[in-house]
């Protein structure tokens, strides 16, 4: 072995990175593998939202003559399922960031060269496609069961961009909640808390008017709500009764409008705040 | 510009922890550094500054002449590092924890392709690549990280106690695996380690870290010069403070002459082993085990570490 006793100054040559679509491709890539991996972190979240759309809903029609609106019950939860799985599905891809900061190769991602907020968004492009899979799953088992939809064009734009903002936002507080958590058994306490609670209050199961009037008053806040309205307005409520619950108002259009900046809203103000935390609390 | 150059690195961790007390040093293209210490004294916190999943508190440092600060993505493009712990997808195949490295890195499809079917071989990974890594022994998983980190043909690798917890056989194969490192491709590497044989084999230059301050930098060579040719090493039976200045007033112990629990040691320099062992039997130090040999890096790092002692007596 030869010492070199002293540093030697020398000129080294111009570093290589990744282009940055190919960097959050390889990023999605990475996370779609892992979760392809345990089939359970797919199944699981899908579970409990269809046996409520293909049982509970039907057994409640037939136990309370359904809603009194002409609006068909089985096709009015079986879209609230979708304020359930959604929640449920993020949960799990938080947690599987919390399994990869202690066993998995999150390390390796910090030191790799690509900006940090990208490991976000890979995981949220995931959560996306996982979501929208599940969410065909569960309108598809509804409508097999009975379920009326009404799908148009118009109907599929207004669905899509409620269920692709309301994923964006719960997957904001999911990656969020991940990088304040430190433990998996405390992340999955708080499950309770941040997919049950607003599906109860939002108007999954019953329109939110039915509710005490301070219920009713928290609902109109929750993202949820206005994701559930717009989803029903798209599928199952042409007349945006859902909508006019929140709003009050006598143009529907503008209502949904208005309920989609509320999602648009939450949404991005949650992936920024995931980003700033994830970035601050993945380093020392 | 050199490959590494760290200027006054600080942490200070929440609570008031001094991890790194502001530590200079440079590292050469091509230099194999070695950063010595014990458990606690500083080094991963170090490597972690360096690869920018630690945020220093003061100072700076630069790989390749990028600020790690300023720079961060430029720092960590030309940088590669195997962590201390197993840091991979278990649930995945070796090959894709390999292609996930070259492709976030931005090696070409065709380059990383080369570049990983020669690392699969040089590293005897071929039978193991397609398996997940989950089934992976701790030997063979330090191997692929190893792999992983070469794929992109970094200009700085960073290993942090890489042979912690194998067992003699596989540290050994492993450590013949990093030696194969130094002839290849002019990189630079900084290792860290408490296995202080380790550094004597693999290093050029070694740094002892001790309490968040580097306390020697030098040649492996250099650093065991100080201690002369031949040490005296004995047990005492009483107190090893009184018998080290016993022997320091009679000027047959220096300085560097250290006590670590009931074992004293002595770099003889220009003094006869005759001479020390008249003097112990002199003065009634009632000495056992008593025996000569060649000073070793462990005494080295004994003898800057163990202050505590050294300074009571």
């Amino acid at each position: 072995m030869s010492a070199i006793a002293e540093p030697v100054p020398v000129t080294l040559p111009t570093p290589r990175r990744a282009r940055p679509a190919s960097a959050l491709a390889t990023l999605a890539r990475r996370r779609a593998a892992l979760t392809a991996s345990n089939p359970r972190q797919i199944l699981v979240p899908l579970i409990g939202p269809a046996l409520l759309a293909l049982v509970v809903a039907p057994a409640l029609k037939v136990a309370t003559g359904g809603l009194h609106s002409g609006i068909d019950y089985e096709s009015f939860v079986g879209v609230g399922a979708v304020g359930l799985v959604v929640p449920l599905t993020c949960i799990f891809a938080g947690l599987s960031v919390i399994v990869d900061r202690h066993s998995g190769a999150q390390r390796e991602l910090l030191a790799a060269p690509v900006p940090r907020s990208y490991l976000v968004v890979g995981n949220l492009a995931v959560a996306l496609v996982l979501s929208a899979l599940q969410v065909g799953v569960l309108i598809g088992l509804s409508a097999l069961r009975g379920g009326v939809f009404h799908i148009s064009a118009h109907g599929v734009a207004w669905f899509a961009g409620a269920v692709l903002l309301f994923t964006v936002f719960m997957y904001g507080v999911a990656e969020t909640l991940a990088s304040r958590i430190s433990k998996e058994e405390e992340y999955v306490g708080a499950v309770p808390a941040i997919a049950i609670l607003p599906f109860f209050l939002a108007g999954a199961l019953f329109p939110i008017s039915a509710m005490p009037g301070a219920l009713t008053t928290i609902a109109k806040f929750l993202p949820l709500t206005h994701a559930l309205a717009l989803m029903r307005y798209a599928f199952v409520d042409p007349s945006g009764r859902g909508l006019h619950d929140i709003w009050g108002m006598s143009n529907v259009t503008a209502e949904a409008w208005l309920s989609l900046a509320v999602v648009a809203l939450f949404a991005a103000a949650l992936t920024a705040l995931s980003i700033r935390m994830f970035s601050r609390s993945a380093v020392h | 510009m050199y490959a590494i150059e760290a200027e006054g690195l600080c942490k200070t961790y929440p609570g008031g922890v001094e991890a790194v007390k502001g530590i200079d040093f440079e590292v050469s293209e091509g230099e194999v550094f070695g950063l010595l210490g014990p458990n606690g004294a500083g080094k991963s916190t170090t490597v972690g500054m360096l690869t920018t999943t630690i945020v220093p508190t003061a100072g700076s440092a630069r790989l390749a002449g990028h600020d790690v600060a300023r720079s961060p993505l430029l720092a960590r493009s030309v940088s590669s590092v195997v962590f201390q712990e197993a840091v991979v997808d278990r649930s995945l195949s070796g090959r894709a924890n390999l292609e996930l490295h070259t492709r976030l890195w931005g090696v070409s499809p065709q380059r990383a392709k080369r570049r990983t079917d020669e690392l699969i071989e040089t590293l005897g990974l071929s039978e193991l690549t397609d398996r997940p890594v989950a089934s992976y022994s701790g030997g063979e998983r330090r191997r692929l990280e190893i792999a992983r980190a070469l794929t992109s043909e970094p200009q700085v690798l960073f290993l942090d106690e890489p042979t912690v917890g194998l067992d003699p056989r596989i540290r050994h194969e492993l450590l013949d695996v990093i030696a194969g490192l130094r002839a290849r491709d002019e990189l630079t590497i900084l290792v860290t380690t408490h296995y202080l044989d380790e550094a004597q084999r693999l290093c050029d230059r070694v740094a002892i870290i001790h309490e968040g301050s580097l306390v020697a930098l030098d040649s492996p060579t250099a650093l065991l010069a100080k201690l002369g040719r031949e040490i005296l090493e004995f047990r005492v039976d009483g107190s090893p403070e009184r018998a080290l200045q016993t022997l320091r007033q009679r000027r047959i112990a220096g300085a560097d002459a250290f006590a670590i629990g009931a074992r004293i040691t002595v770099p003889l320099h220009h003094h006869a082993v005759t001479d020390a062992l008249a003097a112990i039997e002199a003065e009634h130090l009632r000495a056992s085990e008593i025996a000569t040999r060649v000073p070793n890096l462990d005494d080295v790092y004994l003898q800057l570490t163990g202050g505590a002692l050294r300074d009571a007596a």
